[in-house]
């Protein structure tokens, strides 16, 4: 019976290892498609006046917006491991961020994506796009392309940092959280006993046995932002542009990093969950 | 008379309801003691008392003192580790920390000792002994890097003992060890008790009148938080003084 089950799970592996390829190909094939794509662009708007490179200022973007939700997400598993392991369950401040945190994350996420984007766009008629990036809208000059990052210190930049913020924290707050209550309390109870501090508890039991998770909150969180953004970018594209252009190329790009990380948090988890698979100790 | 707890006038209250009223007990050293009771009486509480796991369970206030081995352990300069060190504890459920059943006879020496201090061949012959002692060496000794939480719920218990023993505790309090057993998994832990019984002091909590007749030397009946008869088992059993007693060991409570 254990060597059955032992195969059934070997096969279940199999199962989600290669499905999990399968949708890396799905993901990365429109990436590739892009990279490919602008690199031709390069080329032929080489005499066009055009930045050389533009898959740089798109990797840029990319990497500054997930700089920007990595550190939200930080702060948010600081809060969650504040509230979670050092507040009394009845403590005010605990009871004031849950319920912050449960109104925040009860709006879905494309009202901060219509808020960015009313703010961002505010200016009718011209694609400003996040603000910094100067589009190459109706002139179609592409030498104002400029890459979003942090050097660039207009109050825009911060803004859509706030709906980061606003966005990804009660996020990862909320599923942090569940992560550390996850930690089965005879856990606790039985490194307590053994005369372990609480730091030590945490750091012998808890962390590990709530890492992978807690890593899950985070790409998720981040890959919802990034899914709004992305949706952002779109809408705009389309109706600004005429057509697919750099800004889709932008579209696809975060689009496709959004649902990558969707399905790396989605491995995490199952991962996790048959590491801790156990009959006789069902997770709760 | 040699005591390893002497309790003097306990009172304790989870918020304003009082939980434990008045209690005054003896806990004789080398010995198993029971306790018995009906549900929320108070038997849990009365002994997580004894290595201060109380504190943890949030809006709890205690009162009176609590002597164990000599020291009250409500002074302020008794360190809780310590305490827990010398007082071992073991849960009505198997609690195996999910990690290797090696890492778990270790865990507890290595939360006080030094990083590194434990020598490869220390570590060895402490896991050895560990297990030797609770029968389980035989049975284990070729799956010491396997998941503790993959054992049989019986290896699990004994492993829960066993885990308290690298750090030389003088007590060992259980809470309802066999509930989670079956006919067997009970009698092999009741064996191990009987025979640890002359190193160790074991308090236990239990719901099955057999068992504590069967373990234990002496005998604390409790009902409402307070503690209305201790003596030596078979008498308590035979003749109890009060009628509160004699209705709960003849079972008229629920
Ligand atoms: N953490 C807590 N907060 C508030 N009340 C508690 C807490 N723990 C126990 N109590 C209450 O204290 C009383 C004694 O509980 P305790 O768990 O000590 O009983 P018990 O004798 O061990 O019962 P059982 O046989 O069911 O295990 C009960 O009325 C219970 O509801
Ligand atoms: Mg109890």
């Amino acid at each position: 019976m254990n060597a059955m089950m032992t195969c059934a799970l070997r096969k279940q592996k199999l199962v989600s290892q290669r499905s999990t390829f399968i949708i890396l190909g799905i993901v990365g094939i429109p990436i590739w498609n892009v990279l490919q794509e602008t690199s031709a662009a390069d080329t032929e708007a080489a005499s066009a006046a055009m930045p050389l490179n533009m898959l740089s200022p798109l990797l840029d973007d990319l990497y500054t917006l997930l700089s920007i939700s990595f550190v939200a997400i930080l702060f948010g598993i600081a809060w969650a491991f504040y509230l979670e392991e050092w507040l009394p369950q009845t403590h005010w401040v605990r009871r004031f961020i849950e319920s912050v945190v449960a109104i925040l994350g009860g709006i879905p996420s494309i009202f901060y994506g219509i808020l960015a984007t009313g703010v961002f766009f505010s200016d009718a008629g011209t694609l400003k796009t996040i603000g910094v990036v100067r589009g190459p809208q109706d002139t179609g000059d592409m030498s104002a392309l400029e890459p979003l990052s942090f050097q660039q210190e207009t109050p825009v930049f911060y803004i859509l940092v706030l709906t980061f913020i606003l966005m990804v924290m009660p996020l990862t707050i909320k599923t942090a959280q569940a992560a550390l209550r996850s930690v089965a309390t005879p856990i606790r109870e039985a490194a307590y006993a053994l005369g372990a501090s609480h730091w030590q508890v945490l750091k012998k039991q808890v962390i590990p046995i709530a890492l992978t998770r807690i890593l899950a909150t985070g790409c998720r969180a981040m890959s919802s932002a990034l899914a709004t953004v992305a949706l952002i970018f779109g809408i705009y594209t389309w109706q600004y542009t005429n057509g697919p252009g750099e800004m889709s190329n932008r579209f696809v790009l975060f689009l496709g990093s959004a649902l990558f990380l969707s399905i790396f948090s989605s491995v995490l988890i199952k991962l996790d969950a048959s590491a801790s698979a156990d009959p006789t100790h069902p997770t709760r | 008379m040699n005591y390893s707890i002497e309790a003097e006038n306990l009172n304790l209250w989870y918020g304003d309801f009082q939980a434990l009223i008045d209690v005054n007990v003896k806990i004789p050293h080398g010995q198993i003691t029971s306790l018995i009771g009906p549900s929320g009486c108070g038997k849990s509480t009365l002994l997580r008392c004894f290595n201060r796991v109380n504190e943890r369970y949030g809006n709890v206030t205690t009162e009176g003192k609590i002597e164990v081995l000599g020291k009250n352990i409500y002074d302020t300069d008794v360190s809780l580790p310590e305490l827990r060190k010398a007082v071992g504890m073991v849960f009505q459920r198997p609690n195996p920390l999910p990690i290797s059943v090696y890492e778990n006879i270790l865990f507890g020496l290595r939360i006080h000792s030094p990083m590194r201090s434990i020598t490869k061949a220390d570590a060895d012959a402490i896991v050895e002994e560990a297990l030797k002692s609770v029968f389980l060496w035989t049975d284990l000794k070729d799956k010491l890097k396997a998941r503790a939480t993959s054992l049989q719920l019986e290896q699990q218990q004994k492993l829960c003992i066993a885990r308290l023993l690298p750090l030389k505790p003088k007590i060992i309090l259980m809470d309802e060890p066999c509930s989670a057993l079956d006919a067997k998994g009970t009698r092999a832990v009741e064996e191990l008790m009987e025979i640890l019984a002359g190193t160790y002091t074991f308090v236990i909590v239990t719901h099955n009148m057999a068992q504590a007749r069967r373990v234990s030397k002496e005998c604390i009946f409790m009902f409402l938080g307070e503690l209305i008869e201790h003596r030596e088992t078979q008498s308590l059993f035979t003749d109890p003084q009060h009628e509160k007693t004699s209705d709960y060991v003849h079972m008229r409570y629920g």
